[in-house]
C-alpha cells in the first residue's frame, strides 16, 4: 500500500515535467517594491496601449508603490478605482492584429509554465532568414517584438532587455496573485502552529494508549 | 445542576445511552493501523468543504457574464476570500485523496467482505455523489477547462439508448453548456453535499451495526476490542494534525499546482483548448473512456470501471478471512491494480497519440481482467494456502472467533 502511494505521488510530480515541450527559460521574479514598480512603468509603456489588466485598479498601483504623479498621468480623467483598460479599443486591436490582445491580469497563471513561460515568450523573438520576427515559444503569435530582442545587438543590450522582461513578469506575477506574500506569511504561522499542535496530540495519544496492557 | 439537566434530557431523548453506545462504549478493534484514520478524515474534509462553500456562495455569482469575475472578486477584494477559495479548491483534491486511500485500505484488507457488504455499497454510493458534486463544482469558475470539461462529460449522455440527445439537452437546460447549465450546476452543487451528509449517516449506521474490520480480517475477541473514546478519538485527532499540515502546505504554498492553467482563461465556446483534461481524480476513468474507440462502449466501460467495485464481495470467494494480510496472491493483485491505476492516470493526462492509446487500451484490459481474475484466483489461493498450512497466529484467530461465536449462541 505504501509503495502504491509513493508511485502515485511520483507520477504527480513527473507528469507536469513531461508536459512542456520547448525548454523554458527560468526566471526568478522579484517581489521587492523596486522591481515591481519598475515593472509597472515598463508595463504601462510597453503593454498597456494594447493589453488591459481589468482586475487591477489605478489605486492598486499606488498601493504597490508607483509614483502618484505618474499614476495620475496614466489615468487621465478616470477615477482611481477605474480598472486598467487598454488604450486601444478591442475592435481596433482586432483589426490591427487579427485578434484581441488578451487581458494580462492573470497572464502568469493562465499559461502552462507560468511566469517562466511569459518571460521566455517575451525574450523568444528572433529574425527569420526572410527578415520577419518570429517567436520560439509561440510560433503563430501576432504580437510584435515589443522589447526588441530580435533586433538587439551586443550583450549589454540583451541584458537590459532581460532585466526589463524580468521587471514586467514580476509585476504580472504580483497582479495574478496579489495576496501571495500575505498567503506565504500566514502559511508559516499556520504550519508552525499545526506542528506544535500535532506534537501535543501525539503525546496525548501516546499517554492514553499507554493505559492499555 | 448539570446532572439534573442530563437526567431531564434522558427522560425525553436517549442522550446518555447514545453517547455510551456509539462513543465511550463503542467497541473498536485495538489492532487498527493508521490506514483506519481516513474515514474520519473524509468526514472532516466534508465539513470543511461545506463550511468554506457556504461562505464562497455568499460572494459567488452563478451567471455566465459574472461568474469568472466574481471568482476574481473573491480572490482579490473579499477579506480572506483567497483563503476560502484555495481551501475549497484544495479541499476537493484532498477529499478524493482521502477517499481513495480509504477505498484502497478497504480493498487491501478485504473490509468489503461479509458482513460488511452494505457498508461497502453505501460507500460506493457516496463515491458517486462525491464525483457528481466535484464535477458540477468544477463548472462554477467558468474557465476554459470548466466549460469544455462540462461539455465533454454532459455530451457522454448522448450514449443513453433512444433518448440520448434529449437527455443531453435536459441536463444542460440548453443546446450547449450555457447560463442554464451554470445556474443549475450551482443549485445542485449546493444541494448534493447535504445528500452526502445524509448518506454518511447511513454509512455510519451500517458501520456501527457490523463494527470496524481490522488488519487480520477476523473479528477479534471481546477483550481485544477497546472503546472508541478515548483511544480512537485521540488517534484520529493526531492523524488529523498530520493531514492538516499536508493540506496547509498545498493551501498556502502550492494552491495553483492543482488548478489547470487553462482554467484561468474565461470560458470561450468559440475556442477549444488544445488539450482537454479533467481534474487528477478523474484521470484513470477518463483514460478508460478514451481507450474504447466507440463512444457508447467507452461510456459503458467508464461506468463499469467505477461500479465494478460494488461486486467485490462476490468476486472475492476466498475462505481465508480478510484481505492481503494473509493472502499473498491477493496482495499481488492489489499492487497490480494500484500500478494499473497510476498508469491509467498518466494516460488520462497526456494527449492521445499512437503509443499512449495502445498503452491505455492495455491498461484498461488489465483493469477489468484483474477484477475478473479474482473469483478464480481467490479459490485457487485458499486451496493452496490450506494445503500449505495456515500460519499459527491465523489459526489461533479463527479458533478464537469460533469460540466467541459459540459463546454468543449459548447465551
Amino acid at each position: 500500500m505504501k509503495k502504491a502511494i509513493s508511485i502515485m505521488a511520483a507520477c504527480c510530480f513527473v507528469i507536469p515535467a513531461l508536459a512542456s515541450e520547448t525548454r523554458l527559460e527560468i526566471v526568478h521574479t522579484g517581489i521587492d517594491a523596486q522591481t515591481v514598480t519598475r515593472g509597472v512603468d515598463a508595463m504601462m509603456a510597453d503593454c498597456h496601449s494594447c493589453h488591459s489588466m481589468k482586475y487591477i485598479k489605478y489605486r492598486d498601483l499606488i498601493t504597490l508603490g508607483a509614483n502618484k504623479l505618474k499614476v495620475d498621468e496614466w489615468r487621465g480623467d478616470q477615477p482611481l478605482d477605474a480598472p486598467l483598460m487598454a488604450q486601444m479599443s478591442a475592435v481596433d486591436a482586432e483589426q490591427a492584429f487579427g485578434k484581441a490582445p488578451p487581458d494580462l491580469s492573470l497572464m502568469t497563471k493562465a499559461r502552462t509554465g507560468g511566469a517562466n513561460y511569459v518571460y521566455s515568450y517575451l525574450l523568444g523573438y528572433y529574425t527569420t532568414p526572410d527578415g520577419k520576427a518570429a517567436n520560439h515559444f509561440y510560433p503563430g503569435t501576432r504580437m510584435p517584438d515589443i522589447l526588441g530582442m530580435s533586433q538587439a545587438t551586443g550583450d549589454a543590450q540583451r541584458t537590459d532587455i532581460k532585466t526589463r522582461a524580468r521587471d514586467i513578469v514580476s509585476f504580472l506575477n504580483w497582479a495574478s496573485d496579489p495576496h501571495e506574500q500575505e498567503r506565504h506569511k500566514l502559511g508559516y504561522y499556520v504550519i508552525a502552529y499545526l506542528l506544535v499542535l500535532t506534537a501535543l496530540l501525539y503525546l496525548v495519544k501516546k499517554q492514553v494508549w499507554a493505559k492499555l496492557k | 445542576m448539570p446532572q439534573r439537566i442530563i437526567k431531564w434530557i434522558d427522560q425525553r431523548f436517549p442522550l446518555t445511552s447514545f453517547v455510551k453506545h456509539e462513543l465511550t462504549g463503542y467497541p473498536t478493534p485495538r489492532n487498527l493501523s493508521y490506514w483506519w484514520n481516513f474515514g474520519f478524515l473524509a468526514g472532516f474534509v466534508l465539513m470543511l468543504q461545506v463550511a468554506t462553500g457556504i461562505f464562497l456562495a455568499m460572494h459567488y455569482k452563478a451567471d455566465v457574464a459574472l461568474s469568472f469575475d466574481s471568482i476574481q472578486h473573491i480572490m482579490r477584494d473579499v477579506n480572506y476570500g483567497w483563503l476560502l477559495r484555495y481551501m475549497h479548491a484544495t479541499g476537493a483534491s484532498a477529499f478524493f485523496f482521502v477517499i481513495y486511500i480509504h477505498m484502497a485500505r478497504t480493498l487491501y484488507y478485504g473490509s468489503y467482505r461479509a458482513p460488511r457488504e452494505l457498508l461497502w455499497w453505501t460507500g460506493q454510493g457516496l463515491l458517486l455523489l462525491l464525483m457528481a458534486t466535484a464535477f458540477m463544482g468544477y463548472l462554477l469558475p467558468w474557465g476554459q477547462m470548466s466549460f469544455w470539461g462540462a461539455t465533454v462529460i454532459t455530451n457522454l449522455f448522448r450514449a443513453t439508448p433512444f433518448i440520448g440527445d434529449m437527455v443531453v439537452i435536459w441536463l444542460r437546460g440548453d443546446y450547449t453548456v450555457g447560463d442554464a447549465t451554470l445556474t443549475r450546476f450551482f443549485a445542485l452543487h449546493y444541494l448534493f453535499p447535504f445528500l452526502i451528509i445524509g448518506a454518511v449517516i447511513v454509512h455510519l449506521v451500517a458501520l456501527h451495526t457490523v463494527k470496524s474490520s481490522n488488519p487480520s480480517g477476523i473479528n477479534l475477541a471481546d477483550k481485544d476490542n477497546i472503546p472508541f473514546h478515548p483511544y480512537f478519538t485521540t488517534k484520529d485527532l493526531y492523524g488529523l494534525g498530520l493531514f492538516l499540515i499536508l493540506y496547509s502546505v498545498f493551501v498556502f504554498f502550492l494552491p495553483d499546482t492543482l488548478i489547470e492553467a487553462a482554467n484561468n482563461i474565461p470560458a470561450n465556446p468559440m475556442q477549444t483548448p488544445n488539450h482537454i483534461v479533467p481534474e487528477w481524480y478523474f484521470l484513470p476513468f477518463y483514460a478508460i473512456l478514451r481507450s474504447v474507440p466507440n463512444m457508447v462502449g467507452g461510456v459503458v466501460a467508464m461506468g463499469l470501471s467505477v461500479l465494478i467495485f460494488a461486486f467485490m464481495p462476490y468476486l472475492d470467494r476466498s475462505r481465508i478471512p480478510g484481505g492481503a494480510h494473509y493472502r499473498p496472491m491477493f496482495r499481488v493483485l492489489f499492487y497490480a491494480f494500484a500500478v494499473d491505476m497510476a498508469v491509467l492516470g498518466y494516460i488520462g493526462y497526456v494527449p492521445p497519440t499512437g503509443s499512449s492509446i495502445v498503452m491505455g487500451q492495455v491498461a484498461t484490459l488489465i483493469y477489468f481482467t484483474l477484477f475478473l481474475l479474482l473469483p478464480f484466483l481467490s479459490r485457487f489461493e485458499d486451496k493452496w494456502l490450506i494445503k500449505r498450512g495456515l500460519p499459527p497466529e491465523l489459526e489461533a484467530l479463527i479458533a478464537s472467533e469460533e469460540q466467541e461465536k459459540n459463546k454468543r449462541s449459548k447465551r
